[in-house]
């Protein structure tokens, strides 16, 4: 595993240790095929002396002269000095007194020593005979019993062994290559994702931040409209009221043209009162602190109400109104005063968009609301829908284009400005109109064909047939 | 730069940085395939399966000073693809040295831009300044259609602060003469902010004419 520090070692492409790139079982896997091929002991050792891997078979000539203290004390000794030797060079060959050599072959990569492998002991193929050396180690080896051990060592030729090392050397340099890829494919793996995290977290946080930012601004916003609506109202309360009076002849007859400017003033502050009062009731429902008086409502009386309040505006207008509620429409579970404002707001919108000469169709009529859950990852356990109310004002204008129906339920949003100049109004009433039907978990749709007209769609929960 | 003084080895980082399919990898391909004697390693390539640069390729130089002084360059190329960008940053740590490898097509002008301005913003994001590193620009794919024409790199060679060079890297043209630019404006940056011709005694113009005979084409020699 790689820790912290050494990660940055490994940026810089760079092995820090044998071990980590090379394992031991595929390092003895190639020494033991090694051996069979050739019959040559072979052992891997690390730049920093750790043993990877050891291949040997005990051979005759050592077992016999490890029973001698002197030859086994010079055992010791070469096959210690031999296990140190790190060759500056490519190859360094190691005399044994018994005759045989050790081949000790240094392991480079990317221009640095990493380790090395020792080939041996083994009989150059090119000796003659056991040097003296072998039997003057210790006075009690026998000449003729360690002549016969030497005879079986495994005899190579130099230029032979110098081959087969080279190929060897290839080898375990291919598998260090290949286990460094590996390493640092999964080094970087893991600083990459690392790194992707740490910048995603960044950028979280700072997502966080304007997050709570905005939020407080749309507070202090609905805080600002809720004040500044409370205290427009005062004020215009008093100009309506002194107007009825003057109106009503308390301080006086009035000629007719002060009556017709009076009634102008009554009319415009009244329209400025509505408009306090959609701002007033905006601020609420944002700050979702409406209450909700439910009750099974007759969709026929809504519809009668409706009827009162709409029909002048539409007689002016010269649009005509088709109200009908179908048989079986079951009762609204709902407020009925905002109920009527939902159908309020969305004829008197139907009327002010439809073309003079025009006709709004407003209808009731029972449907079905999808429960919550009822689409989905375990369908099966939802009830698939309710009983509800379908409110449906349909009007005669000249519609609204697609990429503008997303956004008619915004604040503020009107989709033709120049709509506002003739027909007044802030863009406030389908606002509150989504956010009424929301409050009594209903659903609002919109169709719309340009030029032909537009089709609000409100989808209430029904009272329960006891209710 | 990493310093061994006990072993009088110094380690310098070159990154080869860029737009996506600019030529970075086939640079280093050219170097390896260019590259001499057995100073250049194996080249290692960590790609995806569409022979695209996943992480980096990197290749090891090393350069044996007459002063006893070894020096391994290591090269790596950055992933181009926009959505890496994470990893170039990690692969830009520690470097001494950046070539930007520039597409010369006029339909890559954008691209260029675009991954020059991301190189800044990384190498500040690694706590280098970019005016403090040596960068050079390499105008690759000199054999394309739609290029910007020779007179026009004269031009934006003689405005530019970073030294130009033209390649066709697929081919090996240019690329040895845009690496020796990259090693002497980076050998000269670190002479100068880590005097190495007093702590190791090599000068540059020394250290250069070993780059120089380092990199020399001999065919037939390459050792693993």
């Amino acid at each position: 595993m790689q820790d912290e520090t050494n990660a940055a070692d490994i940026l810089m492409g760079d092995v820090v240790r044998l071990e980590d790139v090379l394992s031991r079982d595929s390092v003895t896997s190639v020494c033991k095929s090694f051996f069979g091929l050739f019959g040559l002991p072979v052992r891997v050792i690390s730049h920093e002396g750790d043993l990877l891997a050891d291949v040997h078979r005990d051979r005759p000539l050592c077992n016999y002269l490890n029973n001698f203290g002197n030859g086994e004390r010079e055992c010791a000794k070469t096959v210690g000095i031999v296990r140190d030797l790190e060759p500056d060079v490519q190859t360094l060959i190691h005399p044994c007194f018994t005759g045989a050599v050790y081949r000790i072959v240094a392991l480079r990569y990317q221009g640095r020593p990493i380790g090395r492998f020792i080939v041996g002991p083994y009989v150059p193929a090119e000796s003659q005979g056991p040097p003296a050396s072998l039997t003057a180690v210790d006075g009690a080896i026998d000449a003729t019993t360690a002549q016969a051990h030497f005879e079986t060592m495994p005899r190579v030729r130099e230029d032979i062994a110098e081959e087969i090392s080279a190929h060897l050397r290839g080898v375990l340099e291919l598998l260090v290559f290949s286990g460094h890829r590996a390493q640092l494919a999964s080094t970087m793996q893991v600083a990459s994702v690392r790194e992707n995290y740490r910048e995603l977290a960044e950028k979280n946080e700072a997502l966080k931040t304007s997050f709570e930012e905005l939020k407080q601004l749309d507070q202090l916003k609905s805080t600002f409209l809720a004040t500044v609506s409370h205290e427009l109202r005062s004020p215009l309360t008093s100009i309506i009221g002194y107007t009825e009076m003057l109106e009503s002849g308390a301080a006086g007859a009035l000629s007719d043209g002060q009556a017709e400017f009076l009634g102008t003033i009554r009319s415009k502050a009244d329209q400025l009162l509505g408009l306090i009062s959609s701002l007033l009731d905006l601020g609420r429902l944002e700050a979702q602190n409406l209450e909700l008086r439910r009750e099974a409502v007759d969709p026929h009386a809504l519809f009668s109400d409706l009827a009162s309040t709409i029909v002048p505006t539409a007689n002016r207008r010269n649009v005509s109104l088709d109200i009908r509620v179908d048989d079986e429409t079951p009762k609204v579970w709902g407020d009925q005063v905002r109920l009527s404002q939902i159908l309020l707001n969305l004829t008197d919108n139907a009327v002010k968009f439809s073309d003079e000469g025009g006709a709004v169709i407003i209808r009731a009529k029972p449907g079905e609301l999808d429960a919550p859950g009822a689409s989905g990852l375990g369908a099966a356990l939802f009830a698939a829908s309710r009983p509800a109310v379908v409110l449906t004002v349909q009007d005669s204008g000249k519609g609204i284009s697609e990429q503008n129906i997303p956004r008619v339920f915004d604040a503020f949003y009107q989709v033709d400005a120049g709509t506002t100049r003739v027909h007044g109004g802030a863009g406030l009433g389908l606002s509150i109109v989504k956010q009424l039907v929301d409050g009594h978990e209903g659903a609002i749709e919109v169709t719309s064909t340009v030029g032909k007209g537009t089709v609000f769609t409100v989808t209430l929960p029904a009272a329960d047939d006891d209710a | 730069m990493q310093i061994d003084f006990a072993a009088k080895e110094l380690t310098v980082k070159l990154v080869y940085y860029g737009p996506a399919l600019s030529g970075k990898t086939s640079n280093l391909r050219a170097i390896h395939w260019l590259g001499t004697s057995n100073a250049c390693g194996e080249l290692m390539t960590l790609e995806t399966q569409n022979d695209r640069t996943l992480f980096f390729d990197m290749l090891p130089i090393t350069v044996n000073s007459g002063s006893g002084l070894k020096v391994r360059l290591k090269l790596f190329t950055v992933p181009g693809q926009v959505m890496h960008n994470a990893t170039r940053r990690l692969v830009l740590q520690g470097t001494d040295g950046v070539a930007f490898i520039a597409d010369s097509q006029r339909s890559e002008a954008d691209a260029n831009r675009e991954a020059f301005l991301n190189l800044k913003r990384n190498l500040e994001e690694n706590g280098i300044a970019p005016e403090r590193i040596p960068i050079i620009i390499q105008f690759n794919k000199r054999d394309m259609d739609n290029i910007r024409t020779d007179e026009e790199l004269e031009i934006i060679a003689q405005r530019s602060r970073e030294p130009i060079y033209r390649a066709v890297a697929t081919r090996g043209y240019g690329v040895m003469q845009t690496l020796r630019g990259l090693i002497r404006d980076t050998w000269a940056k670190l002479e100068e902010d880590h005097q190495l011709e007093e702590k190791f005694g090599i000068s540059t113009i020394r250290f250069m004419n070993e780059v120089e005979a380092t990199l020399k084409h001999h065919p037939g020699q390459r050792e693993r």
